[in-house]
């Protein structure tokens, strides 16, 4: 079960020294080494975007914006050992700039599928479930807890510092969203 | 559905999700020209830089001395207050020259933080940062106070402004609804020493004169105790008298609930001054669940909440309201199910408080069946069950060693004896379709973790690791994890999934000990040499 957890996670968090490579790389100006880089990250990117945003086509926009923005702010990025909470915070101010845009954020209920606006062609009905309650059951900061944790393999507490939240906040958020999202997923009648 | 499982499906969906969108990040990357600088050789002149500024020195001594001596002069006086109480003198260039805290609790947000010299901008975030990271910019109703003091009212009013939304930004990063005030002081002698006299900032002095305006039978003193949240929200309100403050508040929650001194509670406190009834929220968390209160500002009065949670609480800390107990809900869970204790292996109890309601949950297998139950606390009474078949057959698995011959061959295999170990899990499961015995135990110095095919008595996995002895300045593995468990009240009996680790926090020696009881996971972090409880965390598994 770990291995397939492996494949999905995105390598980047059990590698930091690796992706530091490839960011000296990318200051010098490898572009093999941005491709190398994006292949590690992007999921984790497009997870926390997504769960900030909760749509996909601005979570693209950001996710591109944020890669973008490494290639240009690599030559000053100083090697500390956490080259997946650089980005992640990269692409965190991004949504949180979009997200003002957008204006005073409201509760929406994101319940249809067709806001969610997701529409690769790879995402299979489980999928939908599996978003959809991630998206309409969960408060903000246990959708960011849980998904971030899902797909980026980071540490709570590395992950409490990206979100800049407390490290007991960011456990109890995510152990309720997976209740939660159990519960969703499960149809509510197990204990 | 496992925890994993249920991430597992997360990652995947996310991955189907997300695009591939390399070619066009790729187009919008324009070029580089030139040679960066390479980031990993250190710069080969920096050693001639060092020394054509100090021939520099030496040299222009007279004309750099007075550059410097300007340099040095406060031009600004940047106070941020929250109940924290920081004074930042400031140069010309905006360069911080003295950082100081005003209360025992501004010394915890500035210890191990180096401010002098740095850029003021840079300065309050870091102390926003350590704001938030001690919890003190949680809340909605939170309140920072942002002071600028400058004899150049242009400036002052330029500092004020781009503090205010620079603190203003990084609160919004934190996701965090507090709020932020500001203010510009004109530099005035007696404030200067009103403040100094109080230990207060003199940002915080300007509000409190400015209330004291409104209502000048209130002490400067008495308001001096008062946070910024409370201070503010008095100005808003029209300040007609002087509140009870947070820790009466909280006093006065603990005895009304009959839950006095005990540390085993956690407390947080609210003020809300602004609100139609003026009162304090009072949030107690103990292990039984979290209750609320309404303190009346003013008056003291327990305006909502449950009185008396406790019946006949000991000086212990030890809680006992209405309750059968885990054991006798064991019972009652397994006579429902029809099962006697000895059908079952590995069965818990968890007290949890729901709907109002003290319950129990109890989880056991028979077999490859797992059975969950709710029972009342109180009537021993059957509040819901289920029972649940587990899943894939993998056809490899028949027969079942039992945990003693599990426990067996871990021992065996580790060359470990009996009487050397102490077992602090084991668990039986059911991992695709084969029977599996998980098992944890400590020999010494040394942790083991073993997966013992149920079946056939194969090792899976095995694991050690050798933590720290004691030492002179080390209170050692063993020497945390009972810290830990002796500050939780616990036995090593009483827990499962224990794990130790000993790690270097900036330069302090810390040991982080996790383990399970009850159904709640616990985190303690211990100063390593002192065996000193640094940080305790308690949350529902």
């Amino acid at each position: 079960m770990l291995m397939i957890l492996g494949t999905l996670a995105d390598a980047g968090a059990a590698a930091p020294d690796q992706l530091e490579e490839l960011l000296l790389d990318i200051a010098a100006g490898d572009r093999e080494a941005l491709s190398a880089f994006y292949d590690r990250t992007r999921r984790s990117v497009y997870g926390l975007a997504l769960s900030y945003l909760k749509n996909g086509h601005d979570a693209e926009d950001v996710t591109q914006d944020t890669y973008v923005r490494v290639w240009d702010t690599a030559p000053g990025y100083r090697p500390q050992g956490k080259p997946m909470g650089w980005v992640l915070t990269i692409a965190k101010n991004f949504a949180l700039m979009r997200l003002r845009r957008r204006g005073r954020e409201q509760d929406l209920p994101q319940e249809d599928w067709e806001s969610l606006a997701v529409d690769s062609p790879a995402v299979t009905a489980e999928d939908r479930a599996v978003l959809q309650a991630a998206l309409g059951a969960l408060d903000d900061q246990e959708r960011q807890a849980v998904l971030l944790h899902a797909v980026s393999g980071l540490k709570h507490r590395e992950i409490a510092e990206i979100l800049e939240l407390p490290l007991p906040t960011v456990l109890s958020k995510y152990h309720r969203a997976l209740k939660k999202l159990r519960k969703q997923l499960e149809g509510g009648d197990a204990l | 559905m496992t925890d994993r499982q249920l991430e597992e499906k997360l990652a995947l969906a996310v991955e189907h999700a997300a695009p591939d969108q390399l070619e066009s990040i790729l187009s919008r990357c324009a070029d580089r020209s030139g040679v960066v600088i390479p980031l990993r050789k250190k710069r080969p002149f920096a050693r001639m830089a060092v020394a054509v500024c100090l021939a520099l020195l030496l040299v222009g001594g007279g004309i750099l001395g007075f550059y410097l001596r300007q340099q040095s002069a406060v031009a600004s006086v940047v106070s941020l207050d929250v109940n924290p109480s920081i004074q930042l003198e400031v140069s010309q260039s905006e360069k911080v020259l003295t950082a100081r805290a005003l209360n025992a609790e501004a010394e915890e947000i500035l210890r191990d933080m180096p401010l002098e010299g740095t850029d003021l901008n840079v300065a309050v975030n870091a102390i926003v940062g350590s704001l938030l990271r001690h919890g003190y910019l949680e809340s909605l109703s939170s309140a920072i106070l942002i002071s600028v003091e400058d004899a150049d009212a242009g400036r002052a009013a330029r500092l004020q402004e781009s503090l205010s939304s620079e603190v203003g930004l990084a609160l919004q990063n934190a996701q965090s609804g507090a709020s932020v005030l500001s203010q510009t002081v004109a530099q005035d002698a007696s404030l200067n020493s009103l403040a100094q006299e109080n230990n207060v900032s003199v940002g915080k002095a300007s509000l409190i004169e400015a209330i004291r305006a409104v209502n000048s039978s209130l002490s400067f003193s008495d308001l001096s105790a008062l946070s910024v949240e409370e201070l503010s929200q008095m100005a808003a309100a029209g300040a007609g008298q002087l509140p009870i403050g947070r820790s009466e508040a909280e006093r006065i929650a603990r005895e009304y609930a009959g839950v006095g001194d005990t540390t085993a509670v956690v407390c947080e406190v609210d003020a809300e001054l602004d609100e139609r009834t003026p009162h304090y929220e009072v949030e107690l968390k103990l292990s039984i669940g979290e209750f609320e209160y309404a303190v009346d500002a003013y008056t003291g009065q327990v305006l909502r909440g449950q009185a008396g949670i406790l019946a006949g609480a000991g000086d212990s800390g030890v809680l006992s309201p209405a309750d059968i107990g885990a054991e006798a809900a064991k019972a009652a869970a397994l006579s429902h199910a029809g099962v006697s204790a000895d059908q079952v292996s590995s069965i818990w109890a968890k007290r949890d408080y729901e709907d109002g309601r003290l319950e129990y949950e109890v989880e056991f297998w028979v077999g490859s069946t797992e059975y969950e139950y709710e029972i009342d606390a109180a009537t021993g009474q059957v509040i819901g069950f289920d029972h649940e078949q587990d899943g894939a057959e993998s056809g490899a698995s028949t027969g079942d060693i039992g945990l003693e011959a599990a426990k067996s061959a871990a021992l065996s295999h580790a060359g470990v004896s009996a009487d050397q170990a102490a077992f602090t899990s084991t668990k039986r499961d059911y991992d695709d379709g084969r029977l599996e015995y998980e098992i944890e135990f400590w020999a010494g110095d040394t942790e083991y973790d073993y997966e013992v095919d149920g079946s056939s008595g194969a090792i899976l996995k095995s694991e050690a690791k050798t933590h720290a002895a004691a030492s002179s300045g080390d209170i050692g593995a063993e020497g945390a994890r009972d810290a830990a468990l002796s500050y939780a009240g616990l036995s090593l009996s009483d827990i499962t999934g224990l794990k130790v680790e000993r790690d270097y926090d900036d330069g302090r020696l810390e040991y982080e000990v996790e383990f399970r009881s009850g159904g709640r996971e616990y985190e303690v972090k211990i100063d390593g040499s002192s065996g000193v409880i640094l940080e305790y965390d308690m949350d529902d598994d």
